[in-house]
């Protein structure tokens, strides 16, 4: 770097460094309804009664796959990777153990943890160095990890899930614009879901919201992750989702997490070019409400439509991997 | 005339306006035509008229789209048709005097507003790109690097680009860049460099430039992206690197980039001597004029003129202006 980019860049960063100096969380965020020292968020909600009434949605014992394989060429965000590795195995001849020859295997896995169907917790998303709860990160993070809001504070999903087939909804109002390289309907990148849109996929199966569930809405958008990586480019360059009214609208209705088959569960262009992922500050930052992200809803959907019931259990393990902002899960709807 | 498209996507669920109705705005674009570039900066008609569409989506309009095609008799055929349609509103955006008396007169006779878009149209609300304004910023960024990180050396000013060029806004943009260096250093000795609009251009005449002034540093006004950039990459053929700072016009995608393009400004590049880019916008031109067609047709006084709000984009402020949201 010459003298003059030297100069340039200290213009530049101390610009920068003066705005981070200023925040103040209070004035950035709202406290948790849960006090001043929680760092659980809306997972608070599933209490044992909620629980319990979730176990009601299990009638046939069906299990329906709610997440993709993780495998090398799904579309990941940005620079995000993740990769496998086999670490150990005992297959050369003479590495077995014992007389009873035992063998074995391992791996590796090597990861940035916001990727496939994965979660977001609530150290991921923040105003500036504040995040859920008024917390000033910046003095909770260390090389390796956050110190405050990690994925070990969270509470059970053991609730209900409650499916919106926004590709019906569009579909029913005859205003589905689709994209040429959806196999199965979807809704077009871009296209904004509206709470009036999240309430009529509800009417459309008589379902009303509770405090405590959580939202699956699908946009079809799911289709061109699973020709992946054939459509990868398509996929990242934007997608339909939720946006303001309807996030503070299923807020609103207290829910724990909203997912989608979508990157960012949130329309992408959002409906202001210069605001960033606006729903994620609404959910995340500012009421402790998860994301989930890139969740497989086709099946989901198919069998709502089959049965007139978009209701189901929704059994989801998060581990408790300290201080982490998200992670990689595993979903079924079961009912 | 060609008829591209119906916006099919925002229909009555959409929400109606304050006074219960929706209505139906025609935006006729100057072109779609693939890689062409407009208003003397990087972007295509294609991203005005997604930036049309994205605007449109929490608004009460539902959107016909017309390709001008840089055609006169498709200028005013796509007007004749919107009249046929029985458009509330029609935009025009094209760059025939001719042409868009033609379809003022049109749109007077069949009482629907017109609202222009870059070039006038009969006596429309015009908004337009303010390349005065834009040349201004630029220059007097370049001068103020040149008092900040130059004082007491030798500095050139250099405006590179299609600067002989009559049209676009290029001669108010060179004379705006000229008018913001003097403001800052009165006098800066201030050369124009002629690329034809061909960036393969800029390597040798940068390379004469620098070459002439060994011991001098250059403020460079480039008049468009890709200029810039070929500009950069002069300095360092010429090993004059460290010579020159460079401000951009347009701020177009190849230079913000998206999440994982290289991006020439960006607060992880933020040691590059392209020290910025003018925003022009087009890729924003609907969330601009489309409250402003709302305002004309809810009776609304909306101004003769409104322009363009240009800001220079720097690795300071790029990803609030233009946040990286895609995966790409």
């Amino acid at each position: 770097m010459n003298l003059v980019s030297i100069l340039a860049a200290g213009f530049l960063l101390v610009s920068a460094s003066t705005a981070v100096a200023q925040t103040d969380c209070t004035r950035l965020v709202p406290p948790s309804p849960w006090g001043p020292n929680d760092q659980t968020g809306a997972t608070n909600r599933v209490t044992p009664a909620v629980t319990k009434a979730a176990a009601a949605e299990i009638q046939e014992g069906k299990v329906i796959p709610m997440s993709y394989p993780l495998v090398d060429g799904v579309p990941l965000f940005g620079t995000r990777f993740t990769k496998t590795i086999l670490t150990a195995t005992s297959l050369a001849p003479g590495a077995a153990f014992g007389e009873n020859e035992l063998t074995y295997m391992e791996d590796t896995w090597l990861s940035q943890s916001h990727v496939g169907t994965h979660l977001d917790g609530l150290g991921h998303i923040g105003r500036k160095d504040c995040y859920f709860n008024q917390i000033a990160m910046g003095k909770f993070i260390n090389q390796n990890m956050i110190t405050k809001l990690g994925l070990e504070h969270l509470k059970s999903f053991a609730t209900r899930g409650v499916l919106v087939d926004a590709v019906k909804v569009f579909q029913q109002a005859g205003k589905l614009k689709t994209n040429p390289a959806c196999k199965k309907p979807c809704l077009d990148k871009g296209t904004l879901i509206t709470a009036a849109d999240i309430q009529a996929g509800l009417r459309m199966y008589n379902a009303t919201l509770r405090e405590g569930d959580i939202v699956i809405v699908h946009t079809g958008w799911g289709d061109l992750f699973e020709q992946y990586p054939a459509q990868n480019a398509t996929y990242n360059s934007g997608e339909p989702g939720i946006g303001k009214d309807a996030a503070k609208w299923l807020i609103s209705q207290k829910v724990v997490a909203v997912g989608a088959d979508s990157w960012a569960v949130e329309v992408i262009p959002g409906e202001d070019p210069k605001e960033a992922f606006i729903v994620h500050n609404l959910l995340i930052t500012d009421n402790g409400i998860h994301i989930l992200e890139n969740v497989r809803t086709d099946l989901m959907a198919a069998e709502a439509a089959t049965t007139n019931r978009a209701t189901f259990f929704f059994n989801m393990t998060v581990p408790r991997a300290v201080g982490m902002t998200g992670n990689f899960v595993g979903i079924d709807g079961i009912r | 005339m060609l008829l591209i498209a119906v916006a099919t996507a925002i229909l009555a669920a959409l929400p109606a306006g304050a006074d219960g109705r929706r209505y139906t705005i025609a935006f006729a674009n100057l072109t779609e035509e693939p890689g062409v570039m407009l208003e003397g900066t990087g972007f295509t008609g294609r991203e005005v008229r997604e930036s049309f569409a994205l605007a449109a989506r929490r608004l009460p309009i539902d959107l016909v789209f017309y390709d001008n095609r840089r055609d006169a008799r498709a200028a005013v055929a796509n007007a004749a048709d919107a009249v046929r349609r029985k458009a509330d509103l029609y935009v025009e955006y094209f760059d025939d005097p001719a042409a868009n008396d033609a379809v003022a007169r049109t749109m007077r006779e069949a009482r629907i507003p017109v609202l222009a878009v870059n070039h006038p149209v009969g006596d429309a609300p015009l908004y337009t790109a303010d390349n005065a304004a834009a040349g201004r910023i630029a220059g007097e960024a370049l001068g103020d690097f040149a008092a900040t990180v130059w004082q007491g050396r030798t500095v050139v000013g250099l405006i590179v680009g299609p600067v002989g060029t009559r049209q676009l806004g290029l001669p108010e943009r060179v004379k705006g860049v000229t008018d913001g260096l003097r403001r800052r250093r009165p006098a800066m000795r201030i050369v124009t460099l002629e690329t034809q609009g061909n960036p393969a251009t800029v390597a040798a005449l940068i390379g004469r430039a620098v070459a002439a002034e060994p011991n001098a540093k250059f403020a460079i006004a480039a008049l468009n992206d890709v200029t810039a950039l070929a500009v950069k990459s002069a300095l360092e053929q010429a090993g004059r690197l460290a010579d020159g700072v460079i401000v951009a016009h347009g701020c177009d995608r190849s230079i913000h980039g998206g999440a994982s393009d290289r991006k020439e400004i960006d607060p992880n590049n933020r040691g590059s001597v392209l020290l910025g880019s003018v925003a022009f916008y087009l890729d924003r031109y609907g969330y601009d004029v489309l409250p402003l067609a709302l305002r004309m047709l809810r009776g609304e006084p909306v101004p003769a003129r409104t322009t363009t709000a240009h800001k220079l984009i720097t690795a300071a402020n790029v990803f609030k202006e233009y946040p990286p949201y895609d995966m790409q």
